[in-house]
């Protein structure tokens, strides 16, 4: 194997000749994107606490959180909080949790109070997280509020609905729920029986997990699956010597189509029959590590993919070859985690947080 | 880029928005990753901002979100406040599907447009069921595998009915692509959950006679491997004595130059649960897998092995079926 003689010009027909993981440049990719964005993610607007948590959380992955403000962050991310006038209001139905940004926390003109509760199950995992990853224990957070009015989202079939207001319920909110539940040490905010109750129902024929129950599985659906099921303490360490009928769910199926998730080209798919992407590198990857069979997986040939993901301009794309979005360079850093890449940290896989900050160091 | 021509005019250049003061975003000292907003998305979210503290609910306010959405569909602040003015103006709501059809055509992977779908199709009940099951066929001609269309397919059946056609529409999807993954699936949610139909155990020789053609064409297609096993969920008993599915498997094994991996998978789940094989199948496997293993060794270790060298990716899973078969397998 040749190595281009040191100065050459890059190829520019393969703008990933990397051999070996670009931390720095990663960092810098980062680094980028937290001081600003460009005009094309305008469009994830109303999640912005969730591009934040890509960069902060995907900054500490690579170790290197402290170049951050931290006291900055955790003001930006506090005044994002909803919070209700008075206790009596925590029963009115409403969610009293994180609000994504500003786009849905609307402020009154004239007495600058902020109306309107447009917070969101998700974006309240990712404040969560990053309150966490930057060293807060969450007690300056109005946790009592969050975990009392979580229950109003929870459906009767178990799901949860994401805001109070109306939109669809499926598993990845089960999976904010839990996390967050989990985050807070608290799980007084949701049923978990009914819970675990829904993610057995989403487990489909072929042993994969879709978002609803008969939706096809899909790798993002069976993370959520299975991380929720981890967090609610449903799934014990060494599942894979157990016989089949302890469990709760079907394992040896579920361990089965996740292993056939990687392709021949050595990334993983989300579904059968579908292109190989940077981000089930990820969700596969952390369902195999939960379930205690990543060492079934061949690493080599996902490190050789997926460093056909990693830009010249530092991030992860979805594609081989494509532009580097925010989303997938998380999803590849973490991925680089679960392969143990030197100089990264451990990842806490169902909590989507490096391992020190889930276990409060 | 902002492909969208209707607001080339600046609102606070427009007549009709010349009594509304905008409200800028307050994101206050600091704020974390912030987007460089192009100047129109800035100013229309600025109208939106004033219309929705106001609680305006005009059509003037209605076509505003309109312009918002195009710039930022996700938003789902938006479209909660558009459902709140459809319903106090008593909009039209074959109408305002026409709208999300034109909004879906450059952002159909975005789950606040089918919820809004389903919002709309829900007070309209069953008149919206063909039109919602011809919506999501054509979303289907340009992406068969679109995951957002499929779970609306599936609320529109099960909210709203329609199945009449369904099983055939996903033979028509099969011929057209028999890898599709999705189709398979939405055939095992029409023969699992169908009320026009026996239920699974009825439908099960019929469909393991068609699934078992989809292999033999194609035995590298996963896809219907997987449904061949759904077919059978919680029953191994009824398979490993099912006449058709040994003699599929057999049948692979027996075809030169083929893909083996799922027909072997599938031999050594059904010896792992007790199979007793035919002397047939027997001399299959050692024939196909003499390369791999030595003659004599007993079955199941014989897959296994052979698992290892026709499917290197997972060789080391293929080792540890191996070392953790049941004691009393053959």
């Amino acid at each position: 194997m040749e190595d281009s003689p040191p100065g050459s010009s890059s190829d520019s027909n393969s703008p990933s000749r990397a051999e070996s993981f670009d931390r720095d440049r990663h960092v810098f990719f980062l680094q980028m994107m937290y001081q600003l964005m460009p005009s094309q993610y305008q469009g994830q607007e109303i999640n912005r606490l969730t591009l934040a948590y890509f960069a902060v959380s995907g900054l500490h992955v690579l170790r290197s959180v402290d170049s951050l403000h931290k006291e900055e962050i955790i003001s930006w991310v506090l005044s994002l909080q909803a919070h209700p006038k008075n206790e009596a209001l925590l029963n009115d139905g409403q969610f009293y949790g994180f609000h994504g940004s500003r786009s849905s926390q609307f402020q009154k003109i004239d007495n600058g109070v902020w109306t309107a509760n447009g917070s969101h199950l998700a974006s309240t995992y990712c404040a969560l997280a990053i309150l966490k990853t930057v060293g807060n224990d969450l007690s300056v957070t109005d946790s009592e509020s969050i975990l009392k009015s979580l229950k109003h989202l929870q459906q009767p079939d178990g799901s949860f609905m994401p805001i109070h207001s109306g939109a669809e319920t499926d598993l990845r909110f089960v999976y904010c729920a839990a996390a967050i539940s989990s985050m807070l040490g608290n799980w007084s905010g949701m049923d978990r029986e009914m819970a675990k109750e829904y993610i057995i129902n989403c487990q489909s024929y072929d042993g994969g997990f879709g978002l609803t129950p008969g939706s096809e599985s899909h790798g993002g659906a069976t993370y959520c699956a299975v991380a929720s099921l981890q967090l609610m303490g449903y799934i014990e360490d060494g599942l894979l010597s157990k016989s089949a009928s302890s469990c709760i769910i079907d394992v040896p199926l579920l361990l089965d189509w996740s292993l056939q998730r990687q392709a021949a080209d050595g990334g993983f798919q989300g579904r059968p029959n579908k292109p190989t992407d940077t981000c089930y590198a990820f969700w596969v990857g952390g369902v195999l590590r939960i379930l205690g069979a990543y060492q079934f997986i061949d690493e080599t040939a996902l490190r050789k993919f997926l460093l056909t993901c990693q830009s010249e301009y530092g991030g992860f794309s979805k594609l081989p070859g494509q532009l580097p979005d925010l989303y997938h360079s998380f999803y590849g850093f973490s991925a680089f985690s679960l392969l143990e890449e030197p100089g990264l940290h451990p990842i806490r896989i169902e909590l989507g947080i490096a391992d020190n900050v889930a276990i409060g160091l | 880029m902002n492909s969208n021509s209707d607001h080339k005019m600046p609102l606070s250049q427009r007549p009709e928005w010349s009594d509304v003061t905008p409200v800028p975003q307050d994101d206050g000292p600091n704020p974390v990753v912030p987007i460089a907003y192009t100047d129109d998305f800035r100013e229309t979210m600025d109208y939106f901002r004033a219309i929705y503290l106001a609680d305006e609910r005009s059509p003037r306010a209605l076509r505003l979100t309109a312009e918002a959405i195009a710039l930022n569909a996700a938003n789902y602040t938006v479209w909660q406040f558009r459902r709140l003015i459809l319903e106090s103006l008593e909009a039209d709501l074959h109408e305002e599907l026409n709208f999300v059809d034109v909004v879906a055509s450059s952002n159909s992977k975005n789950y606040q447009i089918w919820h809004h779908r389903r919002w709309a199709a829900e007070k309209l009940g069953a008149e919206a069921t063909s039109r919602e099951l011809e919506f999501t066929k054509k979303v289907f001609s340009a992406d068969a595998k679109h995951y957002h269309a499929w779970s609306h397919r599936q609320w529109v059946l099960q909210a709203l009915g329609g199945w009449e056609d369904e099983l055939a529409y996903c033979q028509q999807l099969l011929e057209e692509d028999i890898f599709n993954n999705s189709a398979w699936n939405q055939r095992y949610f029409v023969i699992t959950r169908s009320p026009l139909l026996g239920g699974l155990e009825t439908m099960r020789d019929s469909e393991v006679s068609y699934t078992a053609e989809a292999i033999t064409s194609k035995p590298e297609n996963e896809s219907p491997w997987r449904y061949l096993r759904g077919l059978f969920k919680n029953d191994m008993h009824s398979m490993m004595n099912d006449p058709q599915v040994l003699s599929l498997c057999l049948t692979v094994l027996k075809t030169k130059n083929v893909s083996y991996v799922f027909a072997l998978s599938m031999l050594l789940d059904l010896l792992c649960h007790g199979l007793q094989p035919s002397e047939e199948f027997k001399n299959a496997a050692h024939a196909l897998t003499s390369e791999a293993g030595p003659p004599g060794s007993d079955l199941a270790r014989t897959v296994c092995s052979f698992l290892e060298h026709v499917d290197p990716m997972r060789i080391n899973y293929w080792k540890w079926r191996k070392s953790t078969l049941p004691a009393q397998v053959v």
